[in-house]
């Protein structure tokens, strides 16, 4: 197989499974697999002392490891959420089957790897992946990704939908 | 036998309790009631904490805030939180959407006299099925004996809050080994539930020998 039918391959095998975890578990599936795809980072050397940094850094070895394309990001809503905007991403073929088979894709694992380093390195509490939209013909997806660094942060509300 | 309708349609969450202990006799029959839930292949696979250590509680009840609180607060920020729009009243719906996203739905746990953290191992064939099951066994126990309860999801529902409560309470941490699948209170109810909840009526719900045939077919 070439390299793409083998991204093809694994995409169409990942959809499979969600597809089939958000039939047994109806809406809670996207809050349990918020450890998929964070291996990749954990075996990377990234440090930082702000989200900024973090997130600089995990998008350079992204890219470069040919993850995605490009990635952009941008920090709002009391500093919760994180709206990263992505091209070229190896997972799109997987969000497009998805989208294709009637389901809303519910798993970033870009955002999951990120987020995740955030949770270790900054300590904060908890991460939630708030909306994935993707538009497979132009290749992007926008992710909104919610970032709790305490218990403070928990309810400081702002509209999000525009962002 | 008698019928334990009564003792289904009259139980409702409660999750305001006097701080009055429960009692161990009232304790000793909700875990009964638990033993005889029913089980795939027999397997019985849960595995009971029953902790009253207000430390422990109060941890709990902050993995349960940061669990629900974060959820909330993103789905009201990107406008859908829609199941509120029953309530008219505006300045009441914002309230009960301001206890939803501020996570203070999930705090009566710290509060609460007594809670069971329901877990399993994961080598049955039905696990959280059979804990569903025994969950509610316990439930209407508890309401049977003039008890509150509340079924939590909270600490649970994502994979890092649950590894932190089965740190929390030295459950083997293996994602193979055992699933901590929720959390049920436990106490003596303070007042009525302020809010109903109304149900569906059946005809809503029953479908007669196939989906969608809501028409109940005369047996010949």
């Amino acid at each position: 197989m070439s390299d793409q039918e083998i991204t093809r391959y694994f995409n169409e095998m990942l959809a499979g499974l969600e597809e089939l975890l958000y039939h047994e578990l109806s809406g809670t599936a996207h809050k349990k697999v918020e450890l998929v795809g964070i291996d990749f980072l954990q075996s990377r050397v990234i440090e930082g002392k702000t989200l900024e940094e973090i997130i600089e850094k995990c998008t350079r070895e992204i890219i470069s490891r040919g993850i995605v394309r490009h990635l952009e990001y941008s920090i709002h809503g009391f500093g919760i959420l994180l709206k990263f905007e992505v091209e070229g991403c190896i997972h799109i073929p997987k969000e497009a089957k998805l989208k294709r088979d009637g389901a809303k894709p519910y798993m970033c694992p870009v955002a999951n790897m990120i987020g995740d380093r955030i949770l270790e390195i900054l300590n904060y509490e908890v991460a939630y992946l708030a909306n994935l939209d993707i538009d497979e013909d132009k290749g992007t997806c926008i992710v909104k990704y919610a970032v709790f660094e305490n218990a403070q942060k928990i309810g400081q509300v702002s509209d999000w939908t525009e962002i | 036998m008698g019928d334990i309708l009564d003792v289904i349609k009259t139980r409702r969450s409660i999750r305001k309790y006097r701080p009055d202990r429960v009692p161990e006799d009232m304790i000793q029959k909700i875990l009964e009631a638990a033993r005889w839930a029913p089980t795939g292949e027999n397997h019985q696979p849960w595995r009971l904490i029953v902790i009253r250590d207000p430390v422990t509680k109060r941890k709990i009840a902050h993995l349960a805030r940061m669990g629900s609180g974060s959820l909330a607060t993103a789905e009201y920020c990107m406008g859908r939180m829609r199941q509120f729009e029953a309530i008219r009243d505006s300045r009441e719906r914002e309230k009960v959407e301001r206890f939803m996203y501020t996570g203070e739905v999930s705090v009566f746990l710290g509060h609460a006299p007594l809670l069971i953290v329901v877990a399993g191992s994961c080598d049955a064939l039905d696990t959280p099925y059979d804990l569903s099951a025994c969950a509610e066994n316990m439930i209407l126990e508890a309401h049977s004996l003039g008890l509150g309860a509340c079924w939590v999801q909270a600490p649970l529902g994502s994979p890092r809050s649950e590894m932190k409560v089965k740190e929390l309470l030295g459950i083997p941490s293996g994602i193979t080994e055992y699933k901590a699948l929720m959390v049920l209170s436990f106490g003596w109810p303070d007042g009525p539930r302020s809010h109903p909840r109304p149900k569906k009526p059946l005809e809503a719900f029953v479908y007669w020998e196939r989906f969608g045939r809501t028409e109940r077919p005369e047996i010949v």
